[in-house]
């Protein structure tokens, strides 16, 4: 998307310095803050985690689902990882790890994830591309316990809003495992400049608005007091109290979504 | 301050309901449906309180609850506009 049709190129976006290895270091000082053993890195889950990021960017969704009902659990299967249990996490539009892992832990289904007992790995998968007209990044985290590490029963998944789909007891790999490359980062669009962060933009501009809107109130309420002037209209102490928390609900909000 | 002194038990209930709001947003930072919901429930909140504030008055007029109305649309804008964006 052109947001200013002159210059010809993408200027709209949010600019993100994220390293998959900050995010596992991250987790896992989150998980021994809360008495878990941390979670190994395991290539093949960060390899699974990059191709469901790059199918997200490809085919333009932001869910754990795809459009044609892909289930997140068949990334793992494709790169031949047999779990016994499996787990996702995605973030998009966060900055940097930090702030992404922060929110997973404010949410009490991916706070479960992180800090679930039944995984045993993980893995990042970092992608960079254009999700609905805007150049964003998005975070996949997949957590993982492999199957042979378990008793032999049916592989349950979990995530937030999607439903475990029954896997096979015996798994046949058709295809060879596919090779990838350790750190599960690309980004599929030759990078742009970005100027513009949609999000703090709107935010400054609505900043702008309530605090004109709460200086024209109060010299408008000095003004009537001093004046006695008696009018019919709404109280001003109830205008700037109801702007007042339009304010601090403006400065609260952050960029950034978890699913 | 004359006015919220002569107000005080009708400002203090208005008071309470931002500061939920804003506590609400605050701890239910990941979930967007339930901040939508929040910021709907106290801008309806916000007419209502006015509507009663100024029936008790006596002073209630149809320009006093659309003034309400107005300023309640332009606050849930910014935050909508906000929550979307982000």
């Amino acid at each position: 998307m052109t947001f200013l049709p002159g210059l010809g190129s993408k200027v709209l976006g949010y600019a993100a310095n994220i390293s998959p290895d900050e995010v596992i270091r991250l987790t896992n000082e989150k998980r021994v803050q809360n008495g878990l053993p941390p979670l190994v890195l395991n290539s093949t889950l960060s390899a699974a985690a990059l191709a469901k990021g790059t199918d997200m960017i490809n085919k333009d969704y932001w869910a754990h689902v795809s459009p044609n009902g892909t289930q997140p659990w068949k990334f793992f299967m494709d790169f031949g990882y047999r779990y016994r249990y499996a787990g996702e996490n995605l973030a998009r539009d966060f900055s940097n790890a930090s702030s992404a892992v922060d929110a997973w832990m404010a949410s009490p289904s991916h706070r479960g994830n992180m800090l679930s007992a039944k995984y045993k790995e993980i893995g990042i998968g970092v992608v960079e591309g254009d999700l609905a007209g805007v150049d964003t990044t998005i975070i996949v985290q997949f957590f993982g316990t492999k199957y042979a590490d378990s008793l032999p029963v049916a592989p349950v998944a979990q995530t937030k809003g999607a439903t475990p789909t029954p896997q096979p007891k015996a798994v046949v790999l058709a295809t060879p495992i596919p090779t990838f490359s350790p750190v599960g980062t690309t980004t599929l669009s030759t990078p742009k400049p970005i100027l513009i962060s949609p999000f703090n933009t709107t935010k400054n501009v609505s900043l702008v608005i309530v605090g004109v809107l709460l200086g024209v109130l109060v010299i408008d309420g000095l003004v009537t007091s001093r004046r006695r002037i008696v009018r019919i209209g709404g109280r001003t102490f109830a205008h700037l109290a109801f702007l007042g928390m339009i304010l601090a609900v403006v400065l609260i909000l952050k960029a950034g979504q978890v699913l | 301050m004359r006015n919220f002194a002569k107000h005080t038990s009708h400002y203090l209930p208005l008071l309470g309901i931002l500061l939920l709001g804003v506590l609400a947003f605050a701890l239910f930072s990941y979930d967007r449906g339930f901040q939508i919901a929040v910021s709907i429930a106290v801008a309806l909140a916000y007419v209502a309180w006015g509507v009663m504030h100024h029936h008790l008055h006596r002073d209630l007029h149809l320009s006093v609850f659309i003034e309400y109305l107005i300023v309640a649309s332009l606050g849930l804008v910014i935050v909508f506009s906000l929550i979307f964006r982000s």
